[in-house]
């Protein structure tokens, strides 16, 4: 398992954003779902070795990110994109993804290379001598995606990859995802079901800092059945009926 | 977005050995650090200094508290490159970057300490070389605490407060009861060495903390 959490707590101040989260998660997508405050992103930065659980063990790659020399493996094999991805905007988007493969301590010879594939699997080659200022927020959402892959991650962290993306663009980015899948452990957070429905073989809802329900988008879909949960698709449903059960 | 292979793209770093890998990431951090626009304003700072210093007719009260002013300056510049544009991606890297932060923070403080100290070359400095060295290194510590603590764009809070304390005490010198806490090494003579002491481990504790943790992180969403 490339992602193991037990009992995984994380407080700040006096709340408690996430609350005792056991999970697993193997190569495949997997979709975090959830409404705001749920604590899907503490989740992620935990998994993305940017906080440190209050309470838990978490092990990333077969490996524990309280050690730093185990840290350091981690993040070698690890691609982040935060929710809002920060940028220097006169790095052109070659220069900015290099950076990032350079910092994740790729081996110099094959930098060039996956520098230029990692620009190229997000759709923007046509784009690569562009400076950041000159880009839109979806292409700014691409290049951020490129950073998290250039090193051709292990684990792939994204939250909310696609805000900002028009349809085109998401369809597309659904694709990437679940090619991506096939090799890597892939942790998608979103509000967006129809990414869900669209990507990632398993689904994880949570609430109120606790996981809810996990299993497949069908079986998430089945839990609205007999019930009248709002939502214009199977998936808004059943996450509705899932969401209105816990809090009854 | 495709699944395709990679074709043949423009890129500022051809493919080559470790060292020149090496220098294009440190020029890759240094230019997101806006390091050469840091450089130009301590670069600014000491032509300030000079002017002051050779057309201004300062009495021995203004004339310590002038370079005191410009140093500051200095290290507000130094401490606002601290900050990071990139946010969490960045600190979810390898080992490299707390190098990076070390070399730019003691690179910036050295070329700010010798601008500084030419600048009062062949003019009356008061304090000379020592003063500008020790108290360019001690607010240059502040401001980086304080990058650490608020984030660089909150990092001129420190060595700008500290310059009102300074400024405070090196006036009750003249106007007492005097303060002489080596704490405010300002205040203190050049070759005073609790003074010394003090601003040297301010500044080893902000360099310290800077490369470890860098500065907090003010993306938004971080």
């Amino acid at each position: 398992m490339n992602v193991e959490l037990i009992e995984v707590t994380r407080r700040f101040g006096r709340t408690r954003a996430v609350a005792g989260v056991t999970m697993e998660a193997g190569p495949g997508v997997l979709g975090l779902l959830g409404p705001n405050g749920a604590g899907k992103t503490s989740l992620l930065r935990m998994m993305a070795t940017v906080i440190p659980p209050s309470s838990g063990r978490i092990r990333l790659l077969g490996r524990d990110p309280g050690g730093y020399g185990q840290r350091r493996q981690i993040r070698r094999g690890l691609g982040y994109v935060p929710q809002n991805l920060g940028y220097y905007p006169r790095f052109t988007v070659v220069e900015f993804v290099e950076y990032f493969a350079l910092l994740k301590e790729m081996p110099p010879a094959r930098v060039h290379h996956a520098v230029a594939a990692a620009v190229e699997r997000v759709g923007l080659g046509d784009k690569a001598r562009a400076k950041l200022a000159t880009l839109s927020g979806g292409m700014l959402r691409r290049v951020g995606i490129a950073q998290a892959i250039v090193n051709e991650p292990e684990l792939l962290l994204l939250d909310e990859p696609t805000a900002g993306l028009d349809p085109e663009q998401r369809v597309a980015f659904r694709a990437l995802l679940r090619d991506l899948g096939q090799a890597a452990t892939v942790v998608v957070s979103t509000h967006l079901v129809e990414d869900v429905g669209a990507a990632c073989a398993r689904v994880a809802l949570m609430d109120r800092g606790r996981i809810v329900f996990r299993g497949t988008p069908d079986e998430l879909a089945g839990r609205a059945e007999g019930t009248s949960a709002a939502g214009d698709a199977p998936l808004e449903r059943g996450y509705s009926a899932v969401l209105a059960e816990v809090r009854s | 977005m495709s699944r395709g292979g990679a074709r043949t793209l423009p890129s500022g770093s051809p493919p080559g050995g470790a060292a020149r890998v090496g220098l294009r990431l440190a020029h890759l951090h240094l230019a997101s650090r806006r390091v050469p626009a840091a450089l130009a304003a301590v670069a600014a700072c000491a032509v300030g200094l000079r002017i002051a210093l050779l057309h201004g007719h300062w009495t021995a009260y203004g004339a310590r508290q002038l370079p005191l002013i410009f140093e500051t300056g200095c290290a507000v510049v130094i401490a606002a490159t601290t900050a990071s544009p990139f946010g969490e991606p960045e600190r979810a890297t390898g080992r490299w970057l707390p190098f990076l932060r070390l070399g730019t923070a003691l690179v910036l403080t050295a070329a700010a300490a010798g601008a500084l100290a030419a600048a009062g070359t062949g003019a009356h400095l008061a304090g000379g070389t020592l003063d500008v060295l020790r108290d360019t290194a001690g607010l240059t510590g502040l401001g980086l605490l304080c990058a650490a603590a608020l984030g660089g764009p909150l990092a001129w809070a420190g060595p700008a407060g500290y310059l009102m304390v300074a400024l405070y005490a090196l006036y009750t010198q003249w106007h007492g009861p005097a303060l002489t806490t080596p704490w405010i090494w300002p205040a203190r003579p050049p070759h005073d060495v609790g003074a010394a002491i003090c601003a040297g481990l301010v500044f080893a504790g902000g360099v310290l903390l800077i490369a470890v943790r860098g500065a907090r992180d003010t993306v938004a969403g971080s």
